[in-house]
């Protein structure tokens, strides 16, 4: 196996508040990850600095920043560009794709999270289940080797939350590399080769999803998992 | 009858210099207001100084001593302009200034999260900036720019202070002449007019931005 994405030792802090303290991941291709853990524990801030959206202030990444795509909790769709702008407008205008082979390839990705009919509508005149589609397909449209999700249905009424995740799982299926910041423990037991369980800006624990939900190492992470269920 | 056409035919001759220093105006100080919003919101921090410092004195003074000082003040530093030269750089640069900051709160009112998702697909400052930020503060800034718009075709009476035959010194010339006010009638409808078309040139823009959100 390759690995792919490799953090070492990561630490960040804002002002006086150490967010995350010697964060240390490796993500190999094809494997899906769920981060778990308690609001506020740094799961956000990690992505973030995957993705190179903060700076860090101690430790390494090693990533190809080219391979890795993000889909945002609160999305942030181009509120004025359609669903189809919104897709082909990154491999336009970075990637210099031709407008047509990027409309079309975009379409390809539209029917793929079953949105094809949407593709003319702006984000405002959709649902939420739908926009996050978007945000997937939008990220999928730059061909990325690496998803990061963070909260993907948190912000869905619970009856959009199947969409989204299936369309999530169809992707594990293809073997695409995902880290997955999640509330929905049945999703991330199903679908996640590990599981890495977040507390007060450390990993406290990874291990494979059948030890995470029956078994953890720490008294702390049956707590909350024994509130979350 | 004859005599309202001529006097009319006469101030319109007027709103020629009016129009002519009015389009001058909007097309060079829009831009510079949006290259001055660009680096207002820039993290140099000498351009937001130099910038600062342009939009204090400018918002701080009155537009006709700006004036005074461009046609009258500066010859006597050796730089003589024209009265049309003096007008137009004047105006453009006040209305650069106030609309360096109403592009400048539009830029600013973009969701940072709008930044982040052009980042996370590649997308570098310029490209960020052409084909996310700026379109979504356009529409924001339309109203407030509207409003600039409106007021600079007003503003432009002040060059009659410097001898132009703008559409208040033509008035202002047949008044002095016939001794009636109608030029002053007249005028005034002229310039309810054009700020009129200013008006439903940007409730166009607004209904064309209206679609979405
Ligand atoms: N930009 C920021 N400035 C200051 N504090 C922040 C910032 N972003 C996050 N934090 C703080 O860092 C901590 C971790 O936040 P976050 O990574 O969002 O946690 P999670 O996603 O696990 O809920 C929280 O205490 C949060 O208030
Ligand atoms: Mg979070």
């Amino acid at each position: 196996m390759m690995c792919v994405i490799k953090a070492e030792n990561i630490t960040k802090v804002f002002g006086d508040l150490e967010v995350l303290k010697n964060v240390s991941l490796e993500v190999d291709r094809g494997e899906v990850i769920s981060i778990i853990g308690p609001s506020g524990s740094g799961k956000s801030t990690f992505l973030r600095c995957l993705q190179q959206l903060e700076e860090i202030d101690g430790g390494k990444i090693k990533i190809d920043d080219k391979k890795l795509g993000m889909i945002f909790q609160n999305l942030n769709l181009f509120p004025h560009k359609t669903v189809i702008e919104n897709i082909s407008e990154a491999p336009i205008i970075v990637n210099k794709m031709n407008r047509e082979k990027a409309v079309k390839r975009g379409e390809e990705l539209l029917k793929k999270v079953g949105l094809l009919d949407k593709k003319d509508d702006y984000p405002c005149d959709i649902s939420g289940g739908q926009k996050q589609r978007v945000a997937i397909a939008r990220a999928l449209a730059m061909e990325p080797e690496i998803l990061l999700f963070d909260e993907p249905t948190s912000a869905l009424d619970p009856e959009l939350v199947g969409e989204v995740l299936s369309v999530i799982k169809e992707l594990a299926k293809d073997h695409m590399t995902m880290i997955i910041v999640t509330h929905e423990m049945a999703f991330a037991r199903e679908v996640s080769d590990y599981i890495v369980f977040m507390d007060e800006g450390k990993i406290i624990e990874k291990a494979i999803p059948n030890k995470m939900f029956t078994n953890p190492d720490h008294p702390r992470i049956k707590v909350f998992l024994d509130k979350m269920l | 009858m004859s005599y309202i056409l001529n006097i009319t035919g006469f101030i319109l001759k007027g709103s020629i210099v009016t129009l002519k220093l009015y389009a001058v105006a909007i097309v060079f100080s829009i831009p510079l207001g949006i290259v001055g919003a660009l680096g207002k919101t820039s993290n140099k921090k000498w351009l937001k100084n130099i910038l600062e410092i342009y939009i204090w004195i400018i918002r701080g003074t009155p537009l006709l001593l700006q004036l005074f000082f461009v046609y009258f003040g500066l010859p006597v530093f050796g730089i003589k302009l024209g009265r049309f030269q003096a007008a137009a750089i004047t105006f453009i640069i006040n209305y650069g200034a106030y609309f360096t900051e109403i592009f400048r709160a539009g830029i600013e009112s973009v969701d940072k999260g709008q930044y982040e998702a052009a980042k996370a697909l590649g997308m570098n400052y310029k490209q960020t900036m052409r084909r996310i930020i700026l379109p979504q503060a356009i529409k924001r800034v339309l109203p407030p720019t509207s409003n600039e718009a409106i007021t600079l075709m007003k503003d432009t009476a002040l060059v009659a202070a410097i001898s132009m035959g703008d559409i208040l010194r033509a008035a202002k010339e047949v008044l002095t002449r016939d001794f009636n006010v109608t030029p002053f009638i007249i005028a005034a409808i002229i310039y309810l007019l054009l700020t009129s078309v200013v008006v439903l040139v940007f409730k166009q823009l607004e209904k064309k931005y209206a679609i979405y959100e």
